[in-house]
């Protein structure tokens, strides 16, 4: 398992503890497929790609404030992209340009659908994700695709280090934003987002900024996901649960720090690990209520937690 | 120093006791299964199967393994209806819990994840709940399919039973799903080589919720078909629709639902004349004698009785195994060995082999009547007479 | 083109509109009084539907008197969630954004949990209960009746509530409350009390609706989801917490529905429906009929 990389006393922002941390547990994980078999390599997988997706959403939704229910979409059009490309563009083209494609797009609809808040902004959110998993599911039907085959992708060990990399990646770009005047604006934004433009900051541009740096590393995550697949419906790819994991996770790590996004995940990955091979509906009622307590009880998550018994707050 | 001793020596009197016990060792046997997710719908009538064919090695004394009976323990996992899980839970199942049988899971998309992990651990497994042309480019040796719904052959057995009715015309709806559209892919050609003109040939996205700007077109164009290429949600709002409109062709066909116990509850007489795809239905009584004792024990079971596609794949596919069991044993090699060439009885006929097909089974249509199914394509299986609707 | 004139055309369109319109109902009142978003507003018409269910096929209870009884069950459940989670949420909580995102996640948590119980308790196994299902013609429509009541009761509960709103006290106070809280107490609108009602007539009404469903859809435990996302569609289009804006949504979403399609192509359903609803938001961010904060 790839260790939470600072499960230490609170206090380290600031210093650079933490991207040194996050690099260690990286490099320290690379080791992961010599020493666990192959079901653990791809449990791994699948923690750095809640860790990836997860960090990428709290640059918007965490920092301004923006809740995206819809975060799939990015994932899904990179998922898309590579399975498109599969055997006709090498996997280093591929990935590169599922984020690219991914950013593209959150860079076109992010000037008029950043102007939505609230409420109207999630639902908004998971609204273009819905209509665009409709128009992927008919140009495939269009196109005479009935499902996709994929045969001879890459083994898991290889997708694994490309995820690996995706959640550090993840990890310090939304550490490095956090820290950044983009960051600093962005917090403006979601205390008081008038007050913010009136003291200058350029509301428009940085929401647009953190929009598209949100959606780039989905899109890849998706791409190597979408190599996980022998058979590809399009319907998988656009799985609306896939947002809501994400706000959930960023929800009970916390999203105010960048340790909460691997916490969050970390402790969900475990705990269904424990609870879903016997009672995966069970699994899922201990989610809900989980989400519940965190919620009224540790609205900062499991950071905030560590926080309080560390004590006093940052 | 006393104590040490004897507790080895206990130790040893389990050990002996446990070797003696050996036979009692249970046979484990993996799968995963959609047991949440968008899948867990459809997977159910899969699983229940699985249970109730545990209760009934049980009751026989055991799984005859190689001449000796031995108990059975199910040992499964929830993929949460995401094919990418299927894989790494078949890993596990290999690797970790070192089962010594693996079940299929459910559904075209998972069957298709397991094919590379059966070929890399040379661990045979008799797949059941799939359909699709895509299973064909399977690399054959340790994955089968014992169902005969491949959409290319579906097609031409259409085409030829809808001109044996003398239908002239006929209008084609289908979801647009992968199912359905291979479907719709093979059967527009087939049906316009038959001479039948395809009159109203559309598709609809699968959370429709109200068909009837569709249906009211399909009633203009008066045809002697409707075909609606549909999963189970889209059969019933087709069903209600259809009722309310008034479509009077007199074939009708559903592709996946009508297999499905509640349709025919749900709609009673009105489901009458329905036709859907399959190859299985206890009411053949000459060819499958075991199929009304399943469909009795199933139905004592669980209350209701099974479906006739996915219950009765997934039954064949136990039986298969619990043959191949018998006879070969555990080890992998010798099983794969017999799986792929012997022949097997099964509640739908004898079952045999080619590549990843079986190739004994004939592509069929059933239809409801009086609360029924009955086989009513290909001849030679039917069980009834088409009945127009 | 004449098919576009036809009745059973105008026929589908209003059971649709109707629906999204009830749906949406339920869940603006819930939001409007405490800026909550109910996202399991479609589990408790889950709830409803299997209410029906049981009750038909284990005692032989007709629907219609389960609309009651599911109406009654599901005004508990919201009396429930009112006093156990909601109501100290609401006292706490500083800015109202705050209160929304929790919301969401409070009801998303709860969503969960009782879609999972539920195929514990029930299977995941569809069920079905046919109920209604004989067919009326009237001139060249033709109606089932189930689709028949549905419209009914679904209209007659929109007028009943418009006009609950407009005339007793009790409705009153809520139109207070969505307008302006800090008013609405000032001038001694008993806060707790509206609070409640409303999530009483929220809830009670989405097991209601699942009743009504009951009779035309498959029943299972994951039914609900696709009701919530077309009620947020609704509500949204018509501006949250905008009541009678949300009822007009509902009847013009199910008019773009039928009639969108009948202008290009089936298939084009969902992509008009979505398409439609975020051009309205990209057009117009408070939704079509949002702006100022108002119940008519």
């Amino acid at each position: 398992m790839t260790a939470a990389p600072t499960t230490t006393a609170p206090g380290v922002t600031g210093t650079w503890r933490f991207p040194v941390a996050t690099l260690a547990a990286g490099l320290f994980a690379i080791a992961v497929p010599q020493v666990v078999g192959s079901y653990y390599v791809s449990v791994a997988l699948t923690l750095c790609m809640w860790i990836a997706l997860t960090q990428s959403w709290t640059i918007l939704s965490g920092m301004a404030g923006y809740i995206s229910l819809g975060h799939v979409v990015f994932y899904g059009l990179g998922g898309y992209v590579s399975v498109v490309t599969w055997q006709l563009l090498p996997l280093w083209v591929a990935i590169p340009l599922a984020g690219l494609a991914a950013g593209l797009f959150a860079a076109i609809i992010g000037a008029p659908v950043l102007r939505v808040r609230g409420p109207y902004f999630v639902i908004l959110t998971f609204g273009i994700a819905e209509l665009v998993k409709y128009i992927v599911i008919n140009v495939e039907a269009t196109i005479a695709q009935a499902g996709r085959l994929m045969f001879g992708t890459p083994p898991v060990t290889i997708l694994f280090y490309v995820m690996l990399g995706l959640a550090v990646g993840a990890t310090l770009l939304a550490w490095s934003v956090r820290r950044s005047r983009l960051g600093a604006g962005l917090i403006a934004i979601r205390e008081d987002e008038p007050a913010a433009e009136t003291i200058g900051v350029p509301v428009v541009r940085y929401k647009t900024y953190a929009y598209i740096l949100s959606a780039v590393i989905p899109g890849m995550v998706g791409a190597v996901m979408g190599l996980r697949l022998t058979y590809v419906e399009v319907l998988q790819l656009f799985n609306p649960i896939i947002s809501f994991t994400i706000v959930t996770m960023a929800i009970i790590g916390g999203s105010d720090d960048a340790r909460g996004p691997v916490l969050g995940a970390g402790f969900l990955l475990v705990l269904s690990e424990l609870l879903w091979s016997s009672l995966p509906q069970l699994y899922m009622v201990a989610l809900g209520t989980l989400l519940v307590c965190f919620v009224l009880f540790a609205p900062n998550g499991i950071v905030g937690l560590l926080a309080r018994r560390g004590g006093g707050r940052r | 120093m006393f104590k040490k001793l004897l507790t080895t020596a206990m130790a040893a009197a389990f050990t002996v006791a446990g070797q003696a016990n050996a036979a009692e060792d249970p046979v484990k046997i993996g799968f995963s299964i959609s047991k949440t997710g968008i899948f867990a719908q459809g997977a159910a009538s899969q699983m229940t199967v699985y249970e109730l064919w545990r209760d009934q090695i049980k009751a026989r004394g055991g799984l005859d393994v190689g001449g000796k009976k031995r108990p059975i323990k199910l040992v499964w996992y929830d993929d949460e209806s995401n094919p990418s899980k299927v894989a790494p839970i078949y890993e596990k199942l290999i690797t970790d819990d070192k089962v010594d049988l693996l079940l299929a899971p459910w559904g075209t998309p998972m069957h298709l994840s397991v094919a590379p992990v059966a070929e890399k651990y040379k661990f045979p497994i008799v797949g059941n709940t799939a359909a699709s042309v895509a299973l064909r480019q399977v690399s054959p040796g340790y994955i089968w399919f014992p169902t005969s719904m491949f959409p290319d052959s579906i097609a031409s057995e259409m085409a030829k039973m809808l001109k044996q009715q003398g239908i002239k015309s006929a209008a084609v709806i289908a979801n647009v799903l992968p199912f359905a559209q291979e479907n719709q892919k093979f059967l527009i050609p087939a049906l316009e080589k038959a001479g039948i003109a395809v009159k109203i040939n559309e598709k609809y996205p699968p959370n429709i919720s109200d068909m009837t700007p569709l249906l009211t077109k399909v009633k203009q164009a008066n045809v002697d078909a409707v075909i609606v290429l549909s999963y189970p949600a889209d059969s019933f709002l087709y069903m209600k629709q259809s009722k309310e409109i008034g479509i009077s062709a007199g074939f009708q066909f559903l592709l996946v639902g009508p297999s499905i116990p509640v349709f025919r509850k749900a709609f009673g007489d009105f489901a009458n004349g329905i036709v859907t795809m399959g190859h299985w239905s206890p009411l053949q009584k000459k060819w499958w004698p075991r199929a009304k004792e399943f469909t009795e024990a199933y139905s004592k079971k669980f209350n209701m009785p099974p479906d006739y596609l996915d219950s009765a794949l997934a039954y064949m596919s136990l039986e298969i195994l619990e043959q191949a069991v018998a006879k070969a044993g555990l080890d992998k090699e010798k099983l794969r060995q017999v799986i792929a060439t012997d022949t097997f009885e099964t509640i739908n006929g004898p079952v045999k082999f080619t590549g990843v097909e079986n190739k004994l089974l004939p592509t069929g249509f059933l239809q409801i009547q009086k609360g029924d199914l009955q086989i009513v394509w290909p001849e030679g299986m039917a069980t009834s007479k088409f009945m127009k609707r | 083109m004449d098919a576009f004139l036809s009745g059973q055309l105008l026929f589908s369109a209003l059971v649709i509109g109707s629906v999204y319109a009830l749906i949406g109902l339920g869940l603006n009142l819930v939001y409007g009084t405490m800026r909550l978003l109910n996202i399991a507003h479609g589990d408790l018409m889950m709830l409803g539907a299997y209410t029906s269910f049981w009750l038909l096929s284990l005692v032989g209870l007709s629907p219609i008197l389960s609309l009651l009884i599911a109406a009654l069950g599901a005004s508990a459940i919201g009396a429930a969630a009112y006093f156990g989670l909601f109501r100290r949420q609401i006292e706490i909580s500083g800015p109202v954004e705050k209160l929304e995102a929790n919301s969401l996640l409070l009801f998303f948590g709860l969503s969960v949990v009782v879609q999972n119980l539920a195929a514990l308790a029930f299977t995941a196994s569809p069920r079905a209960v046919p109920y209604l299902d004989q067919v009326f013609r009237v001139g060249e429509i033709s109606m089932t009746a189930n689709r028949l009541l549905t419209l009914g009761v679904a209209l007659a509960l929109c007028a009943a509530t418009v006009i609950f709103l407009r005339a007793n006290i009790y409705g009153l106070a809520i139109k207070a409350l969505i307008q302006n809280r800090d008013a609405a107490k000032i001038v001694g609108v008993k806060v707790e009390r509206v609070q409640l009602l409303s999530f009483m007539l929220g809830f009670g009404l989405a097991g209601l609706a699942g009743v009504l469903l009951s009779m035309t859809e498959q029943i299972s435990p994951f039914m609900g989801f696709p009701f919530t996302i077309a009620a947020f569609v609704v509500i949204i289009t018509g501006g949250l917490g905008n009541l009678t804006g949300g009822i007009i949504a509902g009847f013009l979403l199910g008019f773009i529905e039928i009639y969108g399609v009948v202008l290009t192509s089936q298939n084009a359903r969902s992509i008009i429906l979505y398409g439609v609803f975020v051009a309205i938001l990209l057009l117009r961010p408070q939704g079509l009929l949002g702006g100022r904060r108002v119940v008519r």
